[in-house]
């Protein structure tokens, strides 16, 4: 039995460590020198370590200091909206009676099927027209308003049993002291997983920066790990030593955040 | 009394829901009717004119032999997901009881999914390089003298593609099936093993069966997901070489942002949400059908 179980998660780790062989040749490769990139066999530990490639991408005009300082704007700003304004309406959806309030969360739902690309065109002439196209704004401001966090604090509030809401009505407290005092602090764990999910979309998001920003100083990091592709297109070690830099931040806040993370994405999805 | 009370409730609910239903009507309702009214039209950016043209854009949408490559495309794009279902379960099984060092490995197993996509899209690119880079380097090792082009090459690139999404969405599935795995009764799998069931029959007979919402939940949320992105493909091949990588939601965007065709890109768009609805109907029909205990 010990020696099934031993053996078992011998193979598991050889595949786990196969599914994490690119981030480890991503490290190695931008640690080596120009001429040492695809030697084969591969070293993974190479035999100068030059960190050069590193310097490089942290250092210069545009370099990833900007890109995490434009990063971290959008993606904290975002988050912060977000996860309040997901909570307040998801509130209003799961704990107030009001009419037309199941007809509009249908048209909520029914909104999560329009994919981004037909939002895309009319996005960027209505950004044009209010004079927010390249800038940090065209992406911030439809960040703050996620229909799956409505969704998913809704769920959360609806657990909440409703003789909660009805002693504090009794003893004369309305919805938004309930809501302030009583739900929210209930519902940190929640806001947590949805703000950490939120930030790592923002964070991670190439798409919206590829569409609605074209001033290399606006840069998120996906968008300048791209540009410093495009420009170093054969210095491979300097590219995988921008990828290094683009992955680290989701990768720290992934293993501090981990019990969120985890937790929040298999009980949103498995009830979902 | 008891009325005014309620009738107060009632504009409370709508000042809780308010704030966030102005940004949905302002950066989604309004974007997705103004999209499509442009499906009717020819409108270029950078000109001034737009006029109407009736359904043009839809015949020749129809007529669009890139429109059945990217169609093609995103089909081969689609059966990764599967694939990847299947990985994924088969490591949640196994790390579910009969591992040591679980909380490792899940986190091992989901980092693919949680770092950049780009950035790990163009570490693929370089693994994948044809003449000297490591994959084909190991395939050479190990004898085979031609090995594929991979991204290089047009018979091989989406497949190319599918394995690095296969690698990126596992990690996603395996976290949620390990969550519903739990959630499987301990006697159920006694009770089978008691009847002589071996591994293999406890895993078939009982584990799939009872997971099986989590199977079909995962397959429809992990197509819908899949058919949305258009991200690692546009950064590392940009559709090519040729139309070999053009999904469709990278046609909508090549059309729209590289050539300036509006109208011809917002009847794209609606395309792919004709499929997302599909893909969804899909599913509330057959939650009941295939879903078993």
């Amino acid at each position: 039995m010990i020696w099934k179980k031993a053996g078992l998660t011998a193979l598991m780790l050889l595949c786990a460590g196969l599914m994490i062989l690119p981030f480890i040749w991503m490290f190695s490769t931008s640690l080596k020198s120009p001429l040492d990139v695809f030697q084969y066999p591969i070293r993974w530990i190479p035999d100068k370590i030059v960190w050069d490639h590193h310097i490089k991408v942290w250092t210069g005009e545009e370099s990833f200091v900007l890109y995490y300082a434009n990063s971290l704007k959008i993606a904290l700003i975002a988050m912060a909206g977000a996860t309040f304004l997901s909570a307040f309406a998801a509130y209003g959806f799961a704990r107030t009676q009001f009419k037309g309030r199941e007809l509009m969360f249908f048209i909520y739902l029914s909104m999560m099927m329009v994919p981004p690309q037909v939002l895309f065109v009319p996005k960027f002439i209505m950004f044009e027209w209010l004079g927010i196209y390249n800038t940090h704004w065209a992406i911030i401001l439809p960040g703050l308003f996620t229909i799956f966090g409505v969704f998913m604090l809704r769920q959360f509030f609806m657990k909440i049993p409703m003789e909660i809401s009805e002693s504090a009505f009794i003893d004369g407290a309305g919805h938004f002291r309930i809501f302030f005092q009583l739900m929210l602090p209930l519902a940190k764990p929640a806001l947590a997983t949805l703000a950490i999910i939120d930030f790592s979309w923002h964070w991670n998001d190439y798409e919206n920066a590829l569409v609605f920003l074209i001033d290399p100083k606006l840069y998120t990091v996906p968008l300048g790990l791209k540009n410093f592709i495009l420009e170093h297109s054969i210095d491979y070690n300097g590219m995988m030593a921008a990828a290094t830099a683009g992955i680290i931040p989701m990768l720290i806040i992934f293993l501090l955040g981990q019990r969120f993370i985890i937790e929040g994405i298999s009980s949103s999805a498995v009830k979902g | 009394m008891k009325n005014n009370w309620i009738k107060r409730q009632r504009l409370t609910g709508y000042v809780f829901v308010a704030p966030n239903m102005i940004g949905v009507l302002v950066f989604f309702i309004l974007p997705a009717l103004f999209s499509l009214v442009l499906v009717f039209t020819n409108w270029q950016f950078g000109s001034q004119s737009m006029n109407f043209i009736g359904v043009k854009n839809i015949t020749r949408l129809f007529k669009d032999p890139v429109f059945y490559i990217s169609l093609k495309n995103t089909l081969i794009f689609l059966a990764s997901v599967p694939i990847s279902l299947m990985l994924a379960f088969i490591v949640a099984v196994v790390l579910n009881k009969s591992v040591y060092f679980k909380g490792l490995l899940r986190v091992l197993y989901f980092m693919p999914y949680i770092t950049s996509g780009v950035a790990t899209a163009f570490v693929w690119m370089l693994l994948f390089q044809p003449s000297q880079g490591p994959i084909n380097g190991f395939l050479r090792s190990i004898g085979i003298e031609n090995p594929p082009g991979w991204l290089a090459t047009t018979t091989t690139s989406m497949f190319a593609i599918d394995i690095i999404w296969i690698w990126f969405m596992l990690g996603y599935f395996m976290i949620i099936y390990l969550a519903a795995l739990q959630e499987v009764p301990a006697e159920l799998q006694e009770a089978a093993k008691m009847d002589g069931a071996g591994t293999y029959k406890t895993i078939r007979h009982v584990m799939l069966p009872m997971v099986s919402p989590t199977t079909f939940m995962l397959l429809i949320s992990g197509l819908i997901m899949t058919i949305k992105t258009f991200g690692i493909i546009q950064a590392i091949t940009q559709g090519g070489p040729g139309n070999s990588t053009t999904i469709l939601s990278l046609f909508v965007y090549k059309t729209a942002f590289s050539y300036y065709e509006m109208g011809y890109a917002s009847t794209i768009s609606w395309a792919l949400f004709i499929i997302i609805v599909l893909i969804t109907a899909v599913q509330w029909i057959g939650q009941k059908k295939w879903v078993h205990y």
